[in-house]
């Protein structure tokens, strides 16, 4: 693979071209998270009452915290790649550079890492508003390596997914047939505890269950030894990802 | 004059088709060479391969005594591209659209602001400096690839197709800076369908046609030894073809028939014009023989698609 430090040229492309559309992106990556956090903490926290011990809502808060950090890098390197590989042609010009297709690729994942992590700290600031605080400093600093590395892993997945897609509709299937249901088998909305035993083995299949289970401990403050092979999964999967999703992406820009 | 780029039978493929079938041509420092042909005639996956953006499937491909290769990063960077489409970052003004350029070439921020207020007068974009890219007219957007392909201060500058879709003025502004480019030392390395094109900036053309090369040489000495110097058009049936041929052949070095139209191609007009007017025939015209008259006859008139 022909990764060089002009990653971080890519980066800044697309750091210049963000500044035009901060605040819509900025509403639009609060929007569906805080809607969560609002219909169901709230709405629903008002009947369920306490779960595991504490208020619904606290409950809530890490597994939509880091979903919003999912779903941005995922866009991102969905829509966000494919238009800038399709429509705006940008890659065939990057390419001609001494940026290489790989470090173009690689930009544009650190790019969708950077968006999740925006969106993550910026449902961080309105948890915190509403009262939901990580269990210390450092948590709240392990929150944010966290984010990065489910920026990295999905923004990865992502672009696997970019790679096989022929055009927009393409993206519907793994949206709504991948990363809508995860939300709902990882443990974001209610705790895994209850379901069948077959169920919890398929959650442990799903990279988003281990990043809750993490994500919940910068919470809880409750670290358990456990927690060191989510954090495994994760960079496994990773690795993995990032390196078929770099390699696709490389056979669709040259031909 | 030393020799910048040697291609040894060189081969493109995608998958089952052959778009680049074998070719060798040598390309020499400081000069204007030109690659013309049709549709899918192989020039643009010549010079993808050329500027390292596309793998060469066999052959040799040496550029500045460097192996053409995808991952030649020092290649990159003595090359300067105008892309056959415009491929401008559409999020960002055209100033912004070059330093961001500049930043993929290492080339530091503050050298980076004078070339790029440099290259902006250059393509007479100054005033459009901090416009958005949907705002410029397609004549504007060419000349603003023209100052992104000349940021890295190349040596080989590879223009595909870059008038395609301009008016008259665009194009001429487009020519007058290529030529302005090659007079200051850079090899020019251009693809276009448009024989004036060709002899406007040319100094050698290679025409390819189903990714071989057919000819190569100057314009006027493959318009001379082709065609010769004039061509006679009289649009008439084509039963009338054989009584004219007898009696204008003579003067002729070639004739050709083409949909409603015979050609007669010739060395020296007079003669031939003189009989023409004898016979009096309706529709003829008379004109000098052009490199579209070339293209013509060795690609073939009819289209392709």
């Amino acid at each position: 693979m022909n990764l060089s430090y002009r990653i971080g040229h890519v980066f800044y492309r697309n750091l210049m071209s963000y500044k035009r559309f901060v605040v819509p992106t900025f509403i639009a990556s609060l929007i569906q998270p805080l809607f969560y956090l609002i219909t169901f903490g709230i709405g629903m926290g008002a009947y369920v009452g306490k779960l595991g011990g504490m208020p619904y809502l606290n409950f809530l808060v890490p597994g939509v915290l880091i979903s919003s950090v999912m779903l941005s890098s995922s866009f991102e390197c969905l829509y966000g790649t494919f238009i800038k590989m399709i429509h705006e042609k940008l890659y065939d010009s990057l390419i001609a550079t001494p940026v290489s297709a790989e470090d173009a690729i690689a930009g544009d994942i650190g790019w969708g890492t950077f968006r999740g992590l925006v969106s993550g700290t910026l449902m961080m600031a309105v948890a915190m508003a509403m009262g939901v605080f990580p269990s210390s400093v450092p948590s709240l600093l392990l929150s944010f390596v966290l984010m990065i590395f489910v920026g990295v892993l999905f923004g990865s997945l992502a672009m696997i997914v970019t790679s096989f897609a022929p055009n927009f509709d393409f993206f519907s299937y793994y949206t709504e047939l991948i990363l809508t249901p995860m939300l709902f088998f990882s443990g974001v909305f209610f705790p895994l505890d209850n379901f069948p035993a077959w169920m919890k083995t398929f959650a442990q299949f799903l990279p988003l269950t281990h990043a809750v289970e993490i994500s919940r401990a910068v919470f809880s403050g409750v670290y358990k030894t456990g927690l060191i092979s989510n954090f495994l999964v994760i960079l496994v999967l990773e690795i993995i990802a990032f390196s078929i999703g770099v390699r696709r992406m490389t056979k669709r820009l040259i031909k | 004059m030393n020799t910048i780029i040697t291609a040894n039978n060189l081969f493109k493929k995608y998958g089952d088709l052959t778009a680049v079938d074998g070719i060798s041509f040598e390309i020499q420092e400081g000069e204007c060479f030109g690659f013309l042909g049709p549709n899918g005639a192989g020039k643009t996956s010549t010079i993808k391969m050329i500027h390292c953006v596309s793998p060469v499937t066999a052959g040799t491909l040496m550029v500045d005594g460097l192996p053409a290769h995808i991952n030649n990063r020092v290649l990159k960077k003595k090359t300067g591209v105008i892309p056959q489409e415009i491929t401008l970052d559409i999020d960002l003004t055209a100033r912004e659209n070059l330093m961001v350029f500049s930043r993929f070439f290492d080339i530091p921020r503050r050298v980076a602001r004078e070339r790029v207020a440099e290259l902006l007068k250059f393509v007479e974009l100054e005033a459009k400096r901090d416009s958005k890219i949907n705002e410029l007219s397609t004549g504007m957007k060419r000349r603003l690839l023209i100052a992104r392909a000349l940021l890295n201060e190349p040596r080989i500058i590879i223009a595909d197709e870059p008038t395609t879709g301009l008016d008259p003025q665009a194009r001429h502004l487009i020519w007058q800076r290529l030529r302005q480019l090659k007079r200051q030392g850079a090899t020019l390395i251009l693809t276009t369908q448009y024989m004036e094109e060709a002899q406007q900036l040319c100094d050698r053309i290679v025409i390819m046609h189903q990714g071989k090369i057919l000819k190569e040489g100057a314009p006027s000495r493959l318009i001379e030894e082709e065609i010769g110097r004039e061509v006679a058009e009289i649009r008439i049936a084509a039963d009338q073809d054989e009584a004219l041929i007898a009696q204008l052949g003579q003067f002729a070095c070639g004739h050709e028939r083409a949909g409603d139209t015979l050609f007669f191609y010739c060395r020296d007009g007079q003669s031939l014009w003189r009989k023409l007017n004898e016979l009096d025939l309706p529709n003829t015209v008379h004109r000098p023989a052009t490199l579209e008259d070339v293209f013509l006859k060795l690609t073939g008139r009819s289209l392709i698609e």
